[in-house]
């Protein structure tokens, strides 16, 4: 290993526990990352960071994963403490909301596989997957300006992404919908779209134009007439609710693919768990098909209340409402999978990432563009730091 | 904050270190070697003097440009206290190497 080589994997941990670290602790990871540049020998600066980043990182992605719940209990207490009397003052936060929704679904989605008989490895993966959404849900909010200037680039380097899948991923049945990582398949459309469309409905660059018009090829040659359906159901939500140029291009391009697509054959055979579980569950128990109906509907909730709530950001909401409602349709319909209830990790770290994209309490909002990244802050949160210890 | 647990060796030993320098500034590659412990063990373990009260933080500008800050650390009174209460264990201390008893 060459000395540079070792200096810049030690910045690199350095910068990925800061990341991971609660933001009023995120000074402590600028901390040891200023003190790992101290350090004269390159070896023991690695190791130095390393050793932080092993001492630190399990923790943090504790309270990673235990924030959705700390911030909803948060707002609870705030809210009852300031006498809120609409009984909606704990739920103003969409993100946090949907968080607790997909960890409310996949636990449907247990439920029903429980009573349906499925493999117990199909409930791992799907707690597996819920688990590792929230950890990159969590580490993609805080992307400096992930909405603004990278928003554009992010959504072109996705749709190629698709248009590769569709060109070199795994067929079945003439489809390719799915790429392998390590004896698990997954589904590059149910993951990246959803967050795509979001992003899209916030953000309409010309580039990210062109990579929905890639998406919608990519759709078209898989061919994914579920996933073609969620991209122009979403995208003519935008439409309806902010119609521009950008947005009529997308939705143009997607209504073709959507149309290409049913005109397609698509004989890939309905499996176990995972497609058309709508009234399929029903007859497994009635306990199991309320299960999967309760689990589908917390899909929505994080866009009705932000639609309820953040009057400026109707239409993403409106896009991710309609997203998910889309994709839970063709599901019930036809040969392709239930969202997030049904087994697939693809479509909960879709769901749980696509939160990602949602628009941030106007609170936070002002509050993370008054604070410089690389700034050490003064004072620290009590709490927080409680908790990491 | 009174504490209900016994401090680990390391607790103690990093306390020991920090008791050293007195009204002196420590810095955490320096604590690390002093007291003998990873900076995966000091980190958090700061973190936690600090938000007992024990431990006094702050970023220090480099004395020579183009350096980046440093965060300093330096025990409070009762952080002290907590140290003088608490010596490193002489037995483990004598026989640096060795590594903590496991149950």
């Amino acid at each position: 290993m060459s000395v540079r080589f070792q200096r810049r994997v030690a910045n690199l941990l350095c910068r990925a526990l800061e990341s991971i670290l609660p933001p009023r602790l995120r000074d402590w990871g600028l901390a040891i990352r200023y003190e790992v540049a101290e350090i004269p020998e390159d070896t023991r600066a690695l190791l130095f960071a390393l050793e932080s980043l092993c001492g630190l990182a399990p923790r943090a992605i504790g309270i990673l994963l235990m924030q959705p719940f700390i911030s909803l209990f948060g707002a609870a207490v705030h809210a009852s403490r300031a006498g809120a009397n609409s009984g909606f003052g704990a739920l103003h936060s969409p993100r946090t909301v949907g968080a607790l929704c997909a960890v409310g679904a996949v636990a449907m989605g247990l439920v029903y596989m429980t009573l349906a008989g499925a493999p117990v490895g199909y409930l791992g993966i799907n707690a597996g997957a819920l688990v590792i959404g929230l950890v990159l849900r969590a580490l993609v909010s805080r992307i400096p300006g992930a909405v603004g200037r990278v928003s554009g680039a992010l959504i072109f380097s996705l749709s190629l992404l698709l248009l590769a899948t569709a060109l070199l991923g795994l067929r079945i049945e003439g489809t390719a919908r799915w790429i392998g990582f390590g004896g698990v398949f997954v589904q590059p459309s149910f993951v990246l779209l959803p967050l795509m469309l979001v992003g899209f409905s916030r953000t309409r660059t010309p580039l990210a134009t062109i990579g929905m018009v890639v998406a919608a090829l990519a759709m078209t040659l898989q061919p994914d007439r579920a996933m073609a359906a969620m991209m122009t159901t979403a995208l003519a939500a935008v439409t309806a609710t902010r119609a521009d140029r950008p947005t009529s291009m997308a939705f143009t391009a997607s209504l073709l693919a959507f149309v290409v697509t049913l005109l397609r054959p698509d004989a890939v055979p309905a499996a176990p768990f995972v497609d058309q579980l709508l009234f399929s569950s029903f007859a497994v128990h009635a306990l199991a098909g309320l299960a999967v109906v309760a689990g589908l509907a917390m899909l929505l909730v994080p866009a009705i209340i932000g639609w309820s709530c953040d009057k400026d950001s109707r239409a993403t909401y409106f896009a991710f409402g309609s997203a998910w409602l889309a994709a839970t349709i063709a599901a019930a319909f036809g040969n392709y999978p239930t969202p997030v209830v049904g087994y697939g990790g693809s479509a909960i770290l879709g769901y749980v990432l696509s939160l990602s994209a949602l628009p941030r309490p106007v609170r936070s909002r002002v509050g993370s563009e008054t604070v410089p990244p690389d700034d050490p802050q003064a004072s620290r949160d009590i709490h927080s730091k409680i908790a990491l210890a | 904050m009174s504490r209900t647990r016994a401090l680990s060796n390391h607790a103690r030993s990093v306390l020991a270190a920090l008791l050293k320098a007195g009204a002196g500034w420590s810095h955490g590659y320096e604590l690390c070697r002093l007291a003998e412990v990873k900076s995966g063990t000091l980190y958090p373990l700061l973190i936690r003097l600090e938000a007992q009260g024990y431990l006094e933080a702050e970023w220090q500008q480099p004395a020579e440009g183009g350096r980046p800050p440093r965060h300093a650390y330096r025990l409070t009174k009762a952080g002290v206290q907590l140290a003088h209460a608490n010596p490193p264990d002489r037995k483990v201390a004598a026989r640096p190497g060795l590594r903590e008893a496991t149950t």
